[in-house]
């Protein structure tokens, strides 16, 4: 999933500060999951929001809403009846969500609630870690399902540097050396031979170096 | 299956009296599925308790948590209630008996009657109503809420028959009826037939048949009564006028040798005047000055001396060691004033004093009625010395004859818990001579369907209870009815006095019907204790039992809040506009069943344990036992008699071996609970066994907890460093083991209260002070010429334990009263000890050299044991470390999470005789739980909205009893009869797809704006 | 100021706090009138979204109160509120409401004395701390203006 997390409350009252009315926009997709921007956070944003201008004795009003996805227009639709009423959006979707409805509704303001951070899975109750950094170009097949893309703090292809100790990355060490973890798992699958190929060098474009990227799906995108 | 009869005629049990005991016993047997006869000589039943203003020691009123008794009794379907009925004759034994019944007539059909009281104001002379102070007897609606809910008539003082039947709107009375005499055949009997209140008239020197200012307690009760003569307003007889110095005169008629008065002790009489002292203060505080003249204060019960410790500092209740031998008129210009003239002796002072009151209460005790023994003598019952119902200490609820059971005041004076334990143990015991129940079909109340209040506007009802002075008197309950009217939606709002009393639960259940309500608000007391009442009610009235919501305005309101009143009615206000707010979003609910687990674990091998496992094995159910020693027995091993002389050794080695025998008893010795989930019903238990701590699980539906309490190993006065020092447990056992050296003992003194009634252990033993008589007495039988001095603080012999009390002092024991701020001084003085005090009477200090010094050091909880099993099965506990009970006055056994009972010592220190009565009546009340084939889990459970659930699994991870699940089609799923109802869950769920039943987030919204909209 | 009565809203567990009110009412004990309980089956029950609801609804104060630590009859939901509570306590720092407006509070059914105690002592907090901003600061306009 794409994981987010909300920006310090100093930062989201300077964005909406100017507006009399917003709107906050949470998705029920991967920021619901991270419980970063789902119905539960608008909920709390908006009161703390709220409590704030309050205090400060601003008129201010929020109307809540959250959709199933903000990065499908479909979705992104559903916001227009409401959005007469406002004078700003705030989005509690990811960055695509947040360009989604900005896209749509041009002549709006929409401000981002989260900080966008990466695609990654959930580690346990309530602590996601980065998996892939979309490269483009798989070489997980090579690696024991370990990505040296994403989780190797100098995206090295053919074994660690002089860094790793005890099987802890010396860039940090409460992350796990990738490489440790990809010989550990080269090993329990009787496959260390893997190990002593070299990967060749890494074609960066379809990781974004030849410009934005897009998929088309010839036979669906008639 | 119709040809199935249900009710099987020598299969039931027969209740004489409809007191609380009578009640508590027949509810039980009608929980287990037990056809009951109850019977009771007056017009309605209820007992003594009816007529109390409040009970201690939460100063509650009565009717509030009695009514809803009453009215389970009058509809309880298993239950067949005869008023003015008397048990005459019987013939038979144990399981078949032949009882005769006599039934004076009523005049009255109590199906046609309505109690609509149109006879009473016509005839105000011959139709039975509210007594109050009014001498004017017999009587029969002692209280508005009586059951049966109906009048009877006097015949005697009616010739024109015709005329008041001919008033009677609903044709209900007979003028022919007559006295009935029927033949029943029944298993078992239970006697509870109370007690009667010794009336003091007899006693010449207290005035209390001349002058009009010298008042019983019980009358006393009814003054401060809101359904009592004077509503509630404390007056005084005479004038009329409020009282400001009032007297209570202790052990009036009780503990005393002069004629008309009973040598026993009445056991409740210094818990109940203490309660009217503080009561009266608290209503009326520095208005009114109260003292206690008393000989000892017996507060040894469960929590007790908490209480008096209470009176004394917080109410500045003022206490006087004197036994004032009269009352006298004050006069004045030769005329009697009204006031009243006490004269005493006050333990400690040289002088006479004198001092004049405004009132006097004599705190009167009770005595077994003639009829009682008549009864007794009828049906061939035992009596003891002091005409109650001989029983021993190792059986306490059978008489002497088998198949006859009694319980409460008849076998002894006690107070209401006492008397509900031993109902529930007669229950259980009674139970046993019935044939096992085989016939499942369990008789259902018919109900009217359920209404169908989807898509109609809210039409919310609001009733507001008074619950007697506890909210009227503190708040105006018309003025918080009014406030409610004006809230949306609401098409009723009135007051309805007390709300549980059968005959609101009708007017609530009949509004609902004509002003088509389909929401309602009660404003009463906790919705802890009463909400199932409420609920019952309006699914009576055709409502889902889900569309009442109760506002906790006494509880949590009243009674906290009574030094501000106006505050407390806007906070009344408050709690009515969030009840409302939230009633008007309640949906109907289902309740989730699932099938009862009917096997029992008992934790504790002790007296209490065995005893409980015993009575439920014989009643064929299975039982796990779980001891954590090596042996069974617990402290009692330690034991050798009772203070009425009975073996204990005997008694607990045969209760042992009859445990170990049992074949549907598994004794799992040196065995630790480790965890423990589920709910009742379906239990899942956790041990570790024998030395090598095996692991085993077991299932059970109920749990019963008889872990016992310790012997109170005290650091103070030489013990375990002097060899002449030794506690009552240890000189027990010296006693019976080294009679020789006993022989030559010159001089043997006794320390009351070590380790007891201190900062460290505040409450009393209870044991210690019968430990110290049995044992002194034991001395004296041994060695005749021993010296003995107890020193004590009050002697705690409660009931006919005074007689063993009454013969020390006959044979020469001297007590000696000693002050908490000047206890006795230990040294050692070689093989001796020199014990130094001061003696109360002389006034000053003197030494004793003693042979033996026994220091009577109690008992104190195992902490360690009920802190661990309160952790491990999340029971609360009292801050001494016991375990704390459901209601410490009306379910004293069962533990506030349902499933799960208590018995022993591990409840509060009890002599031998309470604990069996106590483990009989965990076994009874088990059985209430263990009869049923479903167990009912609520409505209150969680509820995925699939539509908006983004499958994250925070619910999944997050739920303690790792219910949920993500479907096949891609959303959360929350198993209903899986799930527990915390809720964590919905409040967990990012997406908000998550609802707990009964507490939606829309409900608790609604709650705290219907606070703020008032507060704004 | 002076006559500054806080709105105090305590969600209370069923199974302990709310109990233990009832038991402060049967021995009499008295507290500050300014609380008004909500029952929920369970501390973990209470949603953070409730307490923010009821501070910008305008209750001065809010303090959930749950079970001892270990205690919980749902195993650790009294755990979870704790740590809601302290998140909440952060955010409403930062939106300048203060975090003190919010607390967590454990205690035992049996504990009738901690329960008016607490109840007291965070009326008394409150009262210091002056009426929620979020309710006084319109009003403060208002005669401003």
């Amino acid at each position: 999933m794409i994981t987010a997390e909300r920006k310090p409350i100093e930062e989201l009252i300077q964005s909406v500060k100017p507006y009399r009315s917003i709107l906050l926009a949470g998705c029920n997709e991967c920021v619901t999951v991270c419980a970063a921007g789902g119905r539960k956070e608008v909920g709390v944003l908006a009161s703390a929001l709220k409590m704030h201008f309050l205090k400060a004795g601003k008129p201010f009003e929020i109307q809540e809403i959250t959709l199933e996805r903000q990065c499908d227009p479909e979705y992104v639709e559903q916001l227009a009846s409401n959005l007469d009423q406002v004078d700003a959006v705030l989005s509690m979707a990811c960055g695509c969500g947040v360009q989604e409805v900005a896209r749509r509704f041009h002549n709006k303001p929409v401000f981002p609630a989260l900080n966008t951070k990466f695609m990654g899975a959930s580690e346990r109750q309530g602590v996601w870690s980065e998996r892939c950094q979309g490269c483009g170009d798989c070489v997980l097949g090579y690696t024991g399902g370990i990505c040296p893309v994403a989780r190797c703090s100098k995206q090295l292809f053919n074994g660690p540097c002089g860094g790793s100790s005890n099987g802890k990355c010396e860039v940090d060490p409460n992350v796990d050396c990738a490489w440790q973890l990809i010989w550990d798992r080269l090993k329990a699958l009787g496959m260390t031979e893997r190990y002593e190929e070299n990967l060749p060098a890494k074609d960066w474009r379809p990781a974004g170096g030849a410009g934005p990227r897009r998929i088309i799906r010839e036979d669906m995108a008639l | 299956m119709s040809e199935q009869k249900r009710f099987q005629p020598s299969n039931r049990v027969l209740v004489v009296g409809g007191g609380m005991g009578g009640i508590r016993a027949a509810l039980d047997l009608a929980e287990t599925g037990r056809d009951v006869v109850l019977v009771d000589k007056g017009f309605a039943i209820g007992g003594l308790m009816t007529q109390l203003d409040r009970t201690f020691p939460t100063n509650n009123c009565d009717l509030c948590t009695l009514s809803p008794h009453l009215s389970a009794s009058g509809r309880k379907l298993h239950i067949q209630l005869m008023a003015m009925t008397k048990l005459c004759g019987l013939d038979g034994e144990a399981g078949h008996f032949k009882a005769t019944l006599t039934t004076a007539p009523r005049y009255i059909d109590l199906m046609k009657c309505t109690g609509c009281g149109e006879c009473f104001r016509k005839f105000p002379e011959s139709v039975r109503f509210i007594p109050g102070l009014d001498h004017r007897a017999p009587t029969c609606m002692r209280y508005p809420q009586g059951t049966p809910f109906a009048y009877s008539i006097i015949k005697d003082e009616r010739t024109d028959f015709a005329g008041l039947a001919g008033v009677c709107p609903a044709g209900a009375i007979l003028p022919d009826d007559a006295e009935k005499v029927q033949e029943i055949e029944i298993g078992s009997i239970i006697l509870a037939p109370g007690a009667e209140v010794f009336n003091p008239q007899i006693l010449d020197s207290y005035r209390y048949s001349r002058h009009p200012n010298v008042v019983t307690s019980l009358e006393y009760e009814r003054i401060l009564s809101a359904s009592g003569p004077t509503k509630g307003d404390l007056v005084r007889p005479s004038d009329g006028k409020r009282p400001r110095k009032i007297a209570w005169i202790q052990c009036v008629g009780s503990r005393g040798i002069q004629e008309g008065s009973v040598p026993y002790c009445s056991s409740a009489c210094c818990m109940f005047a203490l309660k009217e002292a503080i009561v009266t203060r608290e209503r009326f505080y520095e208005d009114v000055e109260t003292t206690l003249f008393y000989m000892d204060m017996r507060t040894s019960g469960k929590d007790y001396e908490l209480y008096l410790q209470r009176a004394i500092n917080d109410y500045g209740i003022r206490l006087v060691r004197a036994r004032p031998h009269s009352v006298e008129s004050v006069m004045e210009a030769g005329t009697p004033a009204g006031d009243l003239l006490i004269r005493y002796l006050a333990q400690g002072e040289d002088s006479l004093k004198t001092e004049n009151f405004d009132m006097v209460v004599l705190a009167t005790g009770f005595r077994v009625s003639p009829e009682a023994k008549d009864l007794a003598a009828k049906i061939g019952v035992d009596l003891n010395e002091h005409g109650f119902a001989r029983a021993g200490s190792f059986d306490p609820v059978a008489t002497s004859r088998p198949g006859i059971y009694v319980c409460g005041m008849f076998e002894s004076p006690k107070d209401i818990p006492d008397t509900m334990v031993q109902a529930s143990a007669a229950a259980a015991a009674a139970a046993k001579d019935l044939t096992p129940l085989r016939v499942v079909a369990q008789a259902r109340e018919e109900l009217p369907p359920e209404r169908e209040v989807a898509g109609e506007v809210p039409r919310i009802g609001v009733f507001v209870c008074d619950c007697g002075l506890n909210i009227g008197g503190v708040v105006n309950v018309e003025e918080i009815a009014a406030s409610a009217a004006s809230l949306p939606q609401v098409v009723v709002a009135e007051t309805i006095g007390h709300g549980c009393s059968r005959e609101s639960l009708e007017h609530i259940q009949a509004t609902i019907w004509s002003k088509r309500l389909n929401r309602v608000v009660v404003g009463a007391c906790s919705p802890r204790t009463h909400e199932g009442l409420f609920q019952e009610a309006v699914r009576r009235a055709g409502l889902n039992k889900y569309l009442v919501e109760i506002a906790n305005l006494r509880d949590q309101d009243t009674w906290v809040h009574r030094d501000l009143p106006s505050a407390a009615a806007a906070k009344a206000k408050d709690l009515m506009r969030m009840a409302v707010a939230s009633v008007r979003l309640a949906r109907p609910l289902a309740d989730q069943t699932l099938p009862m687990n009917k096997d029992v674990l008992v934790v504790g091998g002790g007296i209490a344990g065995m005893t409980a496992s015993l009575r439920l094995a014989d009643l064929g159910y299975k039982v796990h036992l779980v001891e954590r020693l090596k042996e069974l027995g617990g402290v009692a091993k330690q034991m050798r008699r009772t203070l009425e002389g009975e073996d204990v050794r005997a008694f607990v080695d045969d209760l042992i071996k009859r445990t170990e025998g049992h074949d549907r008893i598994k004794v799992w010795k040196q065995a630790m609970v480790v965890d423990h989930s589920g709910m009742a019903g379906m239990f899942r238990t956790g041990l570790q066994v024998g030395p090598q701590m095996f692991y085993r699980e077991i299932r059970h539906g109920i749990t019963i907890l008889a872990t016992g309490a310790l012997p109170h190993r005290p650091d103070e006065y030489y013990w375990g460093r002097h060899r002449a020092v030794r506690t009552q447990l240890e000189l027990e056992a010296f006693l019976e083991d080294h009679s020789e050296d006993v022989q030559v003992w010159d001089k043997v003194v006794m320390i009351q209260c070590v380790g007891s009634r201190v900062p460290e252990n505040p409450n009393c033993s209870r044991v210690c002070c019968q430990a110290a008589v049995k044992n002194a007495l034991k001395i004296l039988e041994i060695n005749p010429k021993a010296q003995i001095v107890v020193l004590y603080r009050d002697m705690r012999t409660p009931g006919f334990e005074e007689d063993y009390y009454r013969q020390a002092r006959e044979k020469g024991v001297i007590f000696a009263a000693y002050n908490p701020e000047a206890r006795p001084v230990v040294e050692p003085e070689g093989g001796k000890v020199a014990v130094r005090f001061t003696d109360p009477i002389l006034g000053r200090e003197l030494t004793v050299s003693a042979d033996c010094l026994a220091l009577s050091t109690g008992m104190i909880a195992d902490e360690e044991s009920t802190e661990d099993l309160g952790m491990i099965f999340h029971l609360p506990r009292t801050p001494d470390g016991y375990f704390l009970e459901d209601h410490i006055k009306l379910r004293p056994i069962d533990l506030p999470i349902p499933g799960f009972f208590v018995a022993g010592t591990a409840h509060a220190p009890k002599t031998i005789r309470e604990t069996i009565a106590q483990a009989q009546a965990a076994a009874g009340r088990a059985q209430t739980f263990l009869a049923r084939d479903s167990i009912n889990l609520g409505a209150a459970v969680a509820r995925v909205y699939g539509e908006l659930c983004a499958a994250c699994l925070i619910c999944v991870r997050s739920c303690p009893f790792g219910v949920p699940f993500i479907n096949e089609e891609g959303y959360s799923e929350i198993d209903p009869s899986k799930c527990h109802g915390c809720g964590v869950c919905a409040s967990e769920c990012p997406a908000k797809a998550i609802q707990l039943r009964q507490y939606e987030d829309d409900h608790i919204m609604a709650k705290i704006d219907g606070l703020m909209e008032g507060i704004r | 100021m002076e006559n500054f009565e806080p709105v105090i809203l305590a969600f209370c567990c069923h199974y302990c706090a709310y109990t233990a009110a009832d038991m402060a009412g049967s021995m009499r004990l008295r507290y500050p009138p300014n609380v008004k309980i909500i029952r929920v089956p369970c501390s973990g029950k209470v949603d953070a979204i409730h307490i923010m609801k009821s501070l910008e609804k305008g209750a001065d104060g809010v303090y959930v109160a749950g079970c001892l630590e270990g205690d919980c009859h749902f195993k650790n939901g009294n755990g979870r509120a704790t740590h809601r509570v302290e998140y909440l306590k952060k955010l409403l720092d930062e939106i300048g409401i203060g975090g003190e407006r919010v607390e967590m509070f454990a205690m035992s059914a049996g504990m009738g004395e901690r329960f008016a105690q607490t109840a007291t002592d965070f009326t008394e907090k409150i009262r210091q701390l002056g009426p929620n901003p979020v309710k006084a600061a319109p009003q403060n306009q208002r005669a401003a203006g």
